[in-house]
């Protein structure tokens, strides 16, 4: 059934979509209106939002560095940030620092050359610091237990150099390598403190025989093709992606391992753009040699607010990944979308073994500017019961693959 | 690393509040030495003739729709998107573009309000409308999103911004005759940052002349949260003169900058923007709404509103002795 759910998923990205994008036209289409007419209380949330929380790398100066946290934090994260381009756009540095009602903090800086080569070519370096308090885990497989819900705390120190190549506008093809120093210890956090340590839970697990977690030096190689209208709240486009990822443990070499992806995603706008359909395919594959393990924390892993939104956050983790996200989203008003979806996946040990058997639905509702999500509120139920989301983000604007850095833990 | 964490969050959030501290804080008004040449205004003198579809320099300045411009940067400032280019005969243009989905965009209030303002005698830059261009970058050429396009040319040096509580034209008819037009027009955003020195000139001759400069946010409401822009609903809806009290004229302007105004007008300075504005014929107001790509439809509510604007601002002296 994955098979020809991935295969839909391809002739929807690769054909008609294709098309779309290149017809895009250049004079700026009015947002189409909603069924009912939008109160001006929506209107002003709308333009708060466009002129707040647009998002991107737009504007020079200080700026509010707003939900750009791992899932996990809550749903509000928030703190200072500061970029500033210099010498024509010829030199770029970023540098914010966030705290989230979770007590989950970052911090990171990155400089960059972003106009090499008229632009085609970009390089750069970042580094960020993460301390994320209370990131849930359930044990590895499909068929871990609900009630053996953990917590761990990830601190992690992580470098990377990176060059991007742009041979066409939509295209880009980034290779980059880096240092992760992660570090795990006891849960805290001003949520569910009385969820068991994932240590304690869990001792046999190969992670916990080392008193402390290796250095990874580690290598991406990525192709990512990207035609979609307004990444943020897409009304057309289709996004590909394939990457393959290196961890070498700079300590024993028993937790090196190997990382495969492939992710699709297409938006089709349909009745003048009042109606869009999404769709989104992912796949993560592991490879190990014999004898090797996959951190726990580095395993690809399903669940949360942008997979399967009726299970909790990293529910799921195993070394392969399968999920896929059917959203059809209808204009209500102009700013606020109705919205209903499937999500489907399942983590497996083998690649051969992965199933859609996970699966949520459900409806929510999106307040938007037209190029950006910036609220949203989801019901979903699923294997495991219902569930209540509230997010400032879209759940399909992936924008982890904004991140420069090593995702760690895996990012969901 | 803690302490690293805890030093990055405390530098950002001070530079964050001295930032707001420096954009909120406003200093008495008081009138500065005039530079010799500086001018905020000037009696136009060929106001009926003036074209306010193509604006202070003409329809042979104005940017070529058919022409391919090349990019020279992405704008980084501001809230709408933008960017600068270099047309075919090496001029360089700043474009506002319109934002995605056509919402929130300040491109056809900036055209119109620069018009209105050029119109009745204030200094203003060359700029156009272009509603989409042929763009080359390092990919090739293609058609892109138009919006404003403001000329930089060596004639029009640009300078400092000028502050609208210390510059050399406090307590003038011109200056106070400004700040009734920006009410008027119900501009939200008079931030000091918004107004530019530049130097013209013009055979030889150098003059300073004062310009506010982004006026893209007007014509809709004046609500500090979120205000609308380019709206005629908003602009028909929002109240202008609500009285007179002590001689002074008070506006239903709700903005952050309310300050500027508050016992500052006098219903002679209302009268005196009144009668400048009402010698704008119909044509050059249908003109300067249509060079900034509004709808005929909404020309005709915004016009219509300014009218009675107008009306209201000049029947505001045989008024102004039921004080309050």
């Amino acid at each position: 059934m994955w098979r020809a759910a991935i295969v839909t998923l391809g002739l929807l990205c690769t054909s008609p979509v294709w098309g779309l994008a290149q017809e895009r036209p250049a004079t700026q289409e009015t947002e189409p209106q909603g069924l009912i007419s939008e109160p001006l209380v929506i209107e002003r949330a709308a333009l708060f939002g466009r002129r707040h929380f647009s998002g991107g790398e737009g504007a020079a100066g200080l700026y509010a560095d707003v939900m750009n946290m791992i899932p996990g934090a809550g749903w509000l994260a928030a703190g200072p940030g500061y970029r500033q381009w210099y010498s024509g756009d010829r030199l770029f540095f970023d540098t914010s620092a966030a705290i989230s009602m979770r007590g989950y903090r970052t911090a990171q800086a990155r400089v960059e050359l972003p106009k090499l080569s008229n632009g085609k070519l970009i390089v750069g370096s970042q580094f960020r610091w993460q301390d994320a308090t209370q990131i849930n885990a359930f044990g590895e497989g499909p068929d871990t237990l609900e009630s053996n819900h953990a917590q761990y705390r990830m601190r992690s120190s992580n470098l990377v150099g990176y060059a991007t190549l742009r041979p066409w506008r939509s295209v880009a093809i980034t290779g980059q390598g880096g240092w992760l120093k992660p570090s795990i210890l006891e849960a805290s956090g001003p949520f569910r403190s009385e969820l068991p340590d994932f240590r304690q839970m869990f001792p046999g697990d190969p992670v916990f025989a080392l008193l402390e977690q290796p250095g990874f030096a580690y290598a991406e190689t990525s192709i990512t093709a990207d035609t979609r209208d307004a990444p943020g709240h897409a009304r057309r486009g289709a996004l590909l992606r394939g990457a393959a990822s290196s961890y070498s443990d700079r300590h024993s070499g028993v937790f090196s391992f190997r990382r495969y992806e492939g992710e699709a995603a297409g938006f089709v706008p349909l009745a003048d753009s009042r109606i869009v359909v999404a769709l989104h395919g992912w796949l993560v594959g592991s490879d190990t040699a014999d004898g090797n393990f996959v951190p726990f924390y580095l395993q690809p892993s399903l669940g949360g607010a942008n997979t399967l939104r009726s299970y909790t956050n990293y529910r799921f983790h195993d070394r392969n990944m399968l999920v896929l996200n059917l959203e059809t989203r209808v204009a209500l008003m102009t700013h606020v979308d109705a919205a209903v979806f499937l999500d489907a996946g399942n983590v497996a040990p083998r690649i051969g073994d992965l199933n859609l058997d996970k699966r949520s639905y459900g409806a929510g509702l999106r307040l938007h500017s037209g190029s950006n999500t910036f609220a949203r509120m989801d019901i979903a139920h699923g294997g495991e019961g219902w569930r209540f989301l509230f997010r400032l983000n879209d759940p399909l604007s992936l924008s982890r693959l904004l991140r420069r850095t090593a995702q760690v833990p895996f990012v969901p | 690393m803690k302490r690293i964490f805890g030093v990055c969050v405390t530098l950002l959030a001070t530079m964050a509040l001295a930032s707001c501290a420096m954009r909120t804080k406003a200093p008495a008004s008081q009138a500065t030495a005039a530079e010799p040449g500086a001018t905020l205004w000037e009696r136009p003198a060929d106001l009926a003739s003036r074209d306010l579809f193509h604006g202070p320099w003409g329809r042979d300045d104005a940017p070529k729709p058919d022409d391919t411009y090349r990019l020279v940067e992405r704008k980084h400032h501001g809230v709408n998107p933008g960017l600068t280019v270099v047309d075919s005969r090496g001029r360089e243009w700043s474009v506002k573009q319109t934002p995605p989905g056509n919402f929130d965009s300040e491109v056809p209030t900036e055209l119109a309000v620069s018009r209105i303002l050029w119109g009745i005698g204030y200094h203003q830059t060359p700029m156009y409308f272009l509603p989409s261009f042929t763009l080359k970058d390092a990919w090739g050429t293609r058609t892109e999103t138009g919006g404003r396009f403001r000329l930089k040319d060596e004639r029009l040096k640009s300078g400092d911004p000028w502050s609208w509580q210390e510059n050399p034209f406090i307590g003038t008819r011109p200056y106070n005759g400004l700040l009734v037009v920006m009410m008027l027009l119900n501009s939200t955003d008079l931030k000091n940052s918004n107004n530019t020195v530049y130097e013209y000139r013009d055979r030889g001759v150098a003059q300073q002349r004062y310009v506010v400069r982004d006026l893209g946010a007007a014509l809709g409401d004046t609500d500090r949260i979120a205000p609308r822009k380019g709206s005629p609903e908003a602009f028909e809806q929002h109240p202008y003169i609500v009285g007179v009290n002590n001689g002074f004229v008070e506006f239903g302007y709700k903005g952050w900058y309310e300050k500027l105004v508050r016992d500052r007008i006098t219903p002679e300075d209302v009268v005196w923007a009144s009668n400048l504005l009402a010698q704008l014929s119909d044509k050059q107001l249908n003109d300067a709404f249509r060079s900034g790509g509004f709808e005929p439809a909404d020309a005709d509510r915004f016009i219509r509103k300014l009218r009675e604007k107008v009306q209201q601002g000049r029947e505001l002296r045989a008024r102004s002795t039921a004080v309050r």
